[in-house]
């Protein structure tokens, strides 16, 4: 595993619990191993970004960290605790939104869904509903099934039943992968400031090299077979990003080419 | 036993052990319980009334009389249904100012027409087989319609590009793509004949393997009515079987699924 | 051609069949015992709605027919949420039930009758009886065929196995079960009527086998008609209720 130039490691992760630790990990499943010796810390409100080629186990680690995955070998951690089984401050937005909502309730329906879960008091749900479909941009929408919304709709529904659940951590599975272009730049920086805003540790998985650095504050590059850590690179633009400037800034434009020769060489 | 049949009867457990099993603890509870009834019967006694039935031919002159009734409808009101429902299919026009005539027509029942053709013919197989005719002509017109007003419009705009002629694009893209879901169509109709001919047996006519069951049942032998009962659930799902596995045959490798 | 004049000339078609059939019988061309002519068809129809025994005869098998059906469908429902949710019944139960869908619903009545007799009350219970199978199956296919997606994001929020068959499983369901619903009514039209044939119960079945057996077409003529109407009803309360317990569907295509 290497560190890219000589970025140091996070100032503060030495003193502080990371939010999700992977210690030596290593996975079987179906007689493959797809996992093996993966090692890394998320430090609590950091936007880690997740990036590798297919087969490398990116989608099965976030199902190590929601805990309805073991791995075989190691421990995962979340906030210092081992992971016994899913937690309601573990929120995970799935790329298959169509899949994930449920097709017979409204919107707002979907997003109760979690403060029925929570036992959340009946009379402060309808409010909270408001504020987080506001929150998303789907003010005025609430009453609509899933099958009238389009796609982006689809998928800011789905972030706004993860964020009912006022997560620690937030894991994200290629949540754009599915829609256009315009929708996932817009989505891209509505979710960056609602992470933001909410103060949660965002994982991010994407096969999207310039995603994975513009929302990132580190990425994780992993390679395949079996799956493990390759590199970490510290993303240290500025925040809050922008989609013209920052993707022109020659520090992005450094970070594409670093990320791009690692992906090139793992293939 | 080899290796592979093991693992065959293994694989379908549920489906003969369960039946197994519920037909050995019937035959206990009535045996220990002693129950008498004109209802009911001894699995065992079926088992004897089956074999018995095939022994002396009557299960198969019974299965040839309502067979001989579903070959006759079907192919009148299949083929009737079919060359409608395949016209209608290609012209949405001549479909629409079809539609109110067929939605007043469809929902009468073929059991009402049973006492119709009971007028018409008397009692026997000329009877039976126009009600067979009268129930498969509605699904067989309904869902070959459908099955060529469902190809891809896209593959008809392809049609269309190459410059092929009208005549052509029906017999080149339009049927051929429909096809699968006509088969379908078939299997379905066959399956709803079977249906009402043997209810077209049960009602009125004596005939069949439908009057065999009704006229054990009235005649207090239970065990025969049982015993024709199984042989027509067998029979049935050998037809859908059977049916199933010719689609896969014709259109398998082609068309990659079955409806 | 505009979406008018094909409406108008859908009914003009109508029309012209219920026309050709007029003629057809004036002309003498077929015996009206067997072929009635519309006229004395439907005037016979309005008598008997109106001054005669036909609106009874038609409410007694509907009443028959639903009230079987109401049984039959919370009795399937019943049974097939309690298997469709359990893994382990499923993988039991399932391939015996598969070996009975062959089997007509009308097949159940001749059991029915040697087991509960003919008595009059008998028929209702007959009919729920051979209704249930249809509504069965696939009430046991919509309870069990749940998104793993749904699934995961149920095991994420910590719902527990209740609320998980209410809030998915249910709502999940309903488009099979409405399904099997529907399927279900059809068996239930066919006992009834059958029933009604064979053991001369008063009703639509009875009467037009009647009218039948006694040469008197126009009565029978006017009972088929009824039974359309009451095929037509079925189909229309069904619409009803696809509509009212699955709001989603209607905005697809």
């Amino acid at each position: 595993m290497n560190h890219v130039g000589s970025f140091p490691a996070r100032a503060n992760e030495a003193s502080a619990t990371p939010a999700i630790a992977f210690d030596d990990i290593r996975l079987e499943l179906g007689g493959k191993c797809i996992i093996d010796g993966l090692s890394f810390a998320v430090a609590p409100g950091e936007f880690a970004c997740i990036v590798g080629p297919s087969g490398c186990g990116k989608t099965t680690l976030l199902r190590l960290v929601t805990g309805l995955l073991s791995p075989s070998r190691g421990e995962v951690r979340r906030f210092g605790d081992a992971v016994q089984g899913p937690s309601r401050d573990v929120a995970i937005v799935f790329q298959d939104y169509g899949r994930a909502l449920l097709p017979w309730r409204t919107a707002a329906g979907n997003i109760a869904l979690a403060f029925e879960a929570m036992n959340t008091p009946r009379h402060e749900r309808a409010e909270r509903i408001a504020v987080l479909l506001d929150k998303v941009g789907l003010t005025g929408h609430g009453n609509k099934y899933p099958a009238q919304l389009s796609g982006g709709m689809q998928q800011r529904v789905q972030i706004a039943r993860c964020l009912a659940q006022q997560p620690r951590i937030l894991l994200m599975d290629e949540p754009f992968g599915a829609l256009d272009a315009l929708t996932r730049q817009d989505l891209q920086d509505e979710i960056a400031g609602l992470i933001r805003d909410s103060g949660a540790t965002a994982l991010f998985v994407t096969h999207d090299l310039d995603e994975a650095i513009y929302l990132g504050d580190r990425v994780f590059a992993l390679e395949a077979n079996p799956g493990r850590l390759a590199e970490i690179i510290d993303v240290g633009l500025a925040r809050p990003r922008n989609q013209l400037q920052t993707r022109e800034h020659p520090e992005f434009l450094r970070l594409r080419h670093v990320l791009f020769d690692h992906v090139q060489k793992t293939h | 036993m080899s290796r592979r049949r093991i693992e065959v009867l293994l694989h379908a457990l549920p489906a003969w052990l369960v039946p197994l099993c519920l037909l050995g603890s019937v035959e206990i509870a009535m045996r220990v319980s002693g129950i008498q009834s004109d209802g009911l019967a001894l699995p065992s006694q079926i088992a004897g009334a089956l074999v018995a039935a095939i022994a002396d031919g009557e299960i198969f002159l019974r299965t040839a009389e309502t067979i001989g009734a579903i070959s006759l409808g079907v192919p009148v009101g299949g083929m009737l249904g079919l060359l409608l429902g395949v016209w209608l299919g290609l012209s949405p026009r001549a479909a629409r100012l079809a539609s109110l005539s067929i939605e007043l027509f469809r929902p009468i029942p073929p059991v009402a027409v049973i006492p119709l053709m009971m007028l018409i013919y008397g009692l026997g197989i000329r009877m039976e087989a126009s009600i067979v005719a009268f129930a498969c002509f509605w699904p067989t017109l309904l869902l070959s319609r459908d099955a060529v007003l469902g190809v891809e419009p896209r593959l008809i705009e392809v049609a269309r590009m190459l410059g092929l002629s009208y005549r052509k694009q029906i017999t080149k893209i339009a049927l051929p793509a429909a096809l699968p879901r006509i088969f379908t169509a078939v299997r379905l109709t066959l399956g709803i004949a079977l249906i009402v001919a043997v209810t077209t047996e049960i009602a009125a006519n004596p005939f069949g393997l439908g009057y065999a069951i009704i006229s054990a049942g009235l005649s207090l032998r239970p065990e025969v009515m049982y015993a024709f009962l199984i042989w027509l659930a067998i029979l049935g799902w050998l037809l859908n079987a059977g049916l199933i596995a010719l689609h896969h045959r014709l259109f398998g490798q082609a068309y990659g699924d079955v409806a | 051609m505009s979406n008018w004049s094909l409406r108008t000339g859908s009914v003009l078609v109508t029309l012209s069949i219920f026309l050709f059939w007029q003629v057809v019988t004036a002309s003498g061309l077929v015996q009206p015992i067997f072929l009635p002519s519309p006229s004395s068809t439907f005037t016979n129809l309005w008598q008997g709605l109106t001054r005669g025994d036909l609106f009874g005869l038609t409410a007694a098998t509907m009443e028959r027919m639903i009230y079987g059906w109401m049984l039959a469908s919370l009795g399937g429902i019943l049974l097939g949420a309690m298997v469709g949710l359990s893994p382990r019944a499923r993988y039991w139960l399932t391939p015996t039930l598969e070996l009975l869908r062959p089997l007509p619903a009308s097949t159940l009545l001749p059991v029915g009758i040697a087991l509960f007799g003919l008595q009059p009350g008998m028929l209702l219970g007959i009919i729920a009886f051979g209704a249930v199978w249809p509504v069965l199956l696939p009430t046991i296919h919509g309870f069990s065929a749940i998104d793993p997606r749904l699934r995961e994001v149920a095991r994420n929020l910590g719902i527990g196995p209740l609320a998980f068959a209410i809030k998915f499983g249910l709502p999940n369901a309903l488009p099979d079960v409405v399904a099997g619903m529907r399927l279900s009514l059809t068996a239930c039209l066919i006992i009834t009527v059958v029933g009604e044939m064979i053991t001369a119960q008063e009703g639509l079945g009875a009467t037009i086998m009647m009218a039948a057996r006694s040469f008197r077409s126009v009565d029978l003529y006017t009972g088929i008609i009824l039974l359309g109407v009451v095929g037509a009803i079925n189909n229309t309360l069904l619409g009803f209720i696809e509509r009212a317990l699955m709001p989603w569907r209607a905005g697809r295509s």
